[in-house]
């Protein structure tokens, strides 16, 4: 029996979207898949990847950040070794390191850096994989974009195809749409008055559905806010959950709904996992190609403005004009006909699809300016990622003048894990 | 010659230089190799990851630097490169806006080794093992000066042997495979578990049913120990490699070394059909297989039958002798050249190496010249630059002539 691990130490969305990487290494013959999450996740872990074990690390600050300094040790010497130690014992064949972290590079020290895929320690030195050296120089252009679960799915030589990663979208037929607060990024996420306006003329299309309000006990007050913006015939027919669900219990609540309402969250990872349609709302510095919900049967409305993604950690000069379009008097409208020509300017309605390489979004109304680009730069990658079929055109080998670097083709003995098709064919 | 940092094309650089030696040429080598132990040091130094991508970048281009200083220094008429040989784009601009030639032999598969993208467009010429869908596509990003140039052998090394008792009986078996553990060879070599079978080369661990076949620990194999096994096994198996292992004989294009190397060693080998092969062998020149059915009939029948097998390593030494050296794979490439690129090789002006040499030093200076491997035309120019390429110590007339061209370089007196 080979063991393989797979080390995902960020957030409960990024969990989430390690799926379509978890299930081509479970279809693995033989082989027993481990999974080392923050021990916050360890529940929700299990109940998205059964068959996989998991393993839980202190690593997410919380509440420990403000605990004294013995108490940090004792968790992190203490409770952490015990971990490490079962990670060491695995005898692991292959370890799949996906975060660009100090913690994580720190936690495969325990492995032989020819194991490794991805981020790698090698001697003491941080080194990032080959494959996530190309992608921090296309992340540069961010208005290309491959979808982050798709990103980690290729440290594998041949994950399964996208279609067989999340069922295809459909409505429970309750009759109850979920709409999530808010994500962790205010400038993400729709104020409430903006929210209640597109809830409320969802609920209207769909004929008096309840509206299920969701998130963590920290969004309550959004949810208020919420409410009272909300138009009374609305308010009847809407139930406040937020912070009276845990994260085990989300999966059952979700299930049961015919439509989820959402900025990016994972919540919405979580809905598509489940199958359950998502119609989400992508600003600021979201974007869809990157991070758009996962399978067939999704919309996302997607700002798009001169400016458009924007970087989280910068602050806006605009003054959040990605916003105005959602709260367009228009967009209603649009939902009402389905008509291009109501569409508010700088939006697309974006549609999941799928192509070899993984999540697509197709403009189903607005103007996609660089649908082309995309294109040509998704054949590139099929031709890098070696899918049968793939071919080198003018346009993709733009992409690879652009974005191979020497280092590429010049790889050192420790690249093994992530080279072994670039052995000479002399071997 | 550029040669590759480290991998196994590096071998197939050094047998280029050996051949381009052979047809006359004088042959400077960067012997990148040298400056490889300097680069996987960089990745132990224990600095943040970006400050190590820069640095990694950096040595590269001081790297590529120094194939340059070569350059300006030899004159080649040709810089000759491999895939992994440390030239980098900045550097093939360099050359190409100093007129010089450049040219690579990409001996790898374009599908798997897929940065050829980045750096075919910069080659004046390009060498390739594939054709057809690799050809349109490198005409399509405007490498129009693409030649279709199969591997080969180099006769120097892989040779008929008469081996010792000793090295039979270390080198020899009914079967023998050498090369990487790959997998589709790892699942088709469980069919041979039962018969006399060695296997030889890296990358075969982890697997227990073929572990006690593996000899000396999966160690790498040396050039000269290759040639060795090639010749003491009665078949030895040829089967391409493939990094998945759905198909395990796949039909693919392209023909790997080893088909060359063992022809050219007079042994038997035992090889899977590629689409190329015909171009290359006529049918009783190579025993082939089309699927493992064929494969695993094959080996019963030519163990039994060793007068065939013989015939058959008779016909494919023969071919590959007459049509498949390395040497005339380097005739090929500059006649290639010489059809494609205009004014090369750019004239030179020089004077013969004997002209002007006082009658009593003649004999000296062509027993020189021999020595050397120089033609009796060569230039004095080549005989300056064969002496200083010499690793040993110089004897009195090589250090006299290296002073007579430094002497007149810097006097300008050539003498009437």
């Amino acid at each position: 029996m080979k063991h393989v691990l797979v080390v995902q130490l960020a957030r409960f969305g990024d969990l989430v979207q390690t799926k379509r990487l978890m299930v081509s290494l479970c279809a693995q013959a033989d082989c027993q898949v481990h999974l080392c999450v923050d021990e916050s996740l360890v529940g929700l872990a299990g109940l998205l990847y059964p068959g996989v074990l998991v393993h839980g690390l202190c690593a997410h600050g919380t509440g420990l950040t403000k605990a004294p300094a013995l108490d940090q040790a004792k968790a992190m010497l203490l409770g952490n070794r015990m971990v490490l130690r079962e990670l060491a014992a695995l005898n692991c064949e292959r370890v799949y390191n996906l975060n660009f972290s100090p913690l994580n590079f720190r936690l495969v020290s325990l492995f032989a850096p020819e194991i490794i895929v991805g981020h790698r320690w090698q001697q003491g030195q941080e080194i990032v994989g080959p494959w996530a050296s190309l992608a921090m120089r296309w992340s540069a252009m961010r208005r290309l974009g491959l979808n982050i679960a798709d990103f980690w799915a290729w440290h594998h030589h041949a994950p399964v195809a996208p279609q067989s990663v999340n069922p295809q979208a459909k409505a429970a037929g309750s009759g109850c749409i979920g709409v999530v607060m808010a994500g962790r990024e205010s400038r993400r996420s729709l104020p409430p008055k903006v929210l209640a306006n597109l809830a409320g003329t969802l609920r209207d299309l769909r004929g008096g559905t309840r509206l299920y309000l969701l998130g963590s006990a920290s969004e309550d007050r959004a949810a208020r806010a919420f409410l009272r913006e909300l138009a009374p015939r609305h308010s009847e027919g809407c139930l406040n959950l937020c912070g009276k669900t845990t994260l085990a219990d989300l999966p059952e609540v979700l299930a049961g709904l015919d439509l989820v309402i959402t900025p990016d969250t994972g919540t919405m990872h979580l809905a598509a996992h489940l199958g359950v349609p998502v119609l989400a709302t992508f600003l600021s510095s979201a974007w869809c190609h990157e991070t758009g919900p996962y399978g067939l049967g999704h919309t996302i409305v997607q700002a798009s403005c001169e400016c458009s993604p924007c970087l989280e950690s910068r602050p806006c000069p605009m003054d959040v004009e990605c916003l105005n379009p959602f709260a367009d008097p228009r967009l209603p409208r649009y939902f009402a006909t389905g008509l291009e020509k109501h569409l508010p300017e700088g939006l697309l309605v974006m549609d999941s699809s799928m192509d070899d390489v993984g999540a697509t979004y197709t403009a189903r109304a607005g103007a996609d300016d660089w649908a082309a680009r995309r294109m040509a730069f998704r054949q590139f990658l099929a031709g890098h990622l070696h899918i049968p079929g793939a071919m080198v055109t003018p346009e993709s080998s733009q992409f690879a003048s652009r974005l191979y670097s020497e280092r590429d083709w010049l790889p050192t003995h420790a690249d093994t894990a992530e080279y072994e098709t670039l052995r000479s064919l002399y071997e | 010659m550029v040669l590759p940092l480290y991998g196994g094309s590096l071998p197939v650089g050094r047998f280029c230089a050996g051949a381009l030696r052979e047809l006359g040429h004088i042959v400077e080598v960067f012997e990148a190799p040298d400056f490889y132990s300097s680069y996987e040091a960089l990745g132990r130094l224990r600095v943040t990851s970006d400050r190590l991508q820069y640095l990694e970048n950096t040595y590269l281009q001081v790297v590529a630097q120094a194939v340059l200083a070569k350059v300006e220094t030899f004159e080649p008429d040709l810089v000759l490169s491999m895939a992994q040989a440390p030239l980098t784009i900045q550097a093939l601009k360099r050359l190409r806006r100093d007129g010089v030639a450049t040219a690579m032999w990409f001996v790898e598969d374009h599908r798997l080794f897929t940065y050829w993208q980045a750096f075919a467009p910069h080659y004046d010429l390009f060498a390739v093992i594939q054709r057809g869908q690799f050809e349109l596509e490198l005409a399509g990003i405007g490498v129009s000066n693409v030649l279709y140039l199969p591997m080969a052998a180099h006769p120097e090394v892989h040779k008929s042997l008469e081996l010792s008792e000793a090295d039979k009986r270390t080198f020899g078996s009914d079967i023998s495979f050498m090369g990487a553990g790959y997998p589709n060879r790892r699942l088709a070599f469980h069919e041979l578990v039962d018969l006399d079978f060695k296997l030889w080369g890296t990358e075969w661990e982890g697997d227990p049913i073929l572990a006690p076949l593996v000899q000396r620990a999966g160690a790498r194999i040396s050039s000269e120990d290759c040639v060795r096994i090639f010749n003491a096994a009665k078949i030895n198996i040829n089967l391409h490699s493939s990094v998945q292992a759905t198909e395990l004989v796949t039909g693919g294009d392209f023909l790997n070394p080893r088909t060359f190397e063992v022809a050219a060693c007079g042994a038997f080998q035992l090889v899977d059909r590629r689409s190329l092969m015909p171009e290359s062998f006529a049918e009783d020149e190579l025993a082939t297989f089309g699927d493992m059915t064929e494969f695993l009939e094959k080996i019963q029948y030519f163990l039994a039958h060793p007068e065939e097998r013989a015939a058959y390593a008779k016909r494919g030494q023969a071919r590959v002798l007459r049509d498949h050296t390395y040497a005339q794979r380097m005739r090929t490439l500059l006649e290639f050249a010489a059809e494609r690129l205009p004014n090369w090789p750019r004239p030179r002006t020089a004077t013969r190496a004997v002209e002007g040499v006082p009658p009593e030093l003649m004999v000296e200076i062509e027993e020189m010249l021999a020595r050397l491997g120089l033609p009796p035309d060569a230039s004095f120019e080549d005989l300056v630059w064969a002496v200083r390429q010499q690793s040993d110590s110089l004897s009195d007339l090589d250090a006299a002539v290296l002073f007579l061209d430094e002497w007149r370089k810097l006097y300008g007196q050539r003498g009437g």
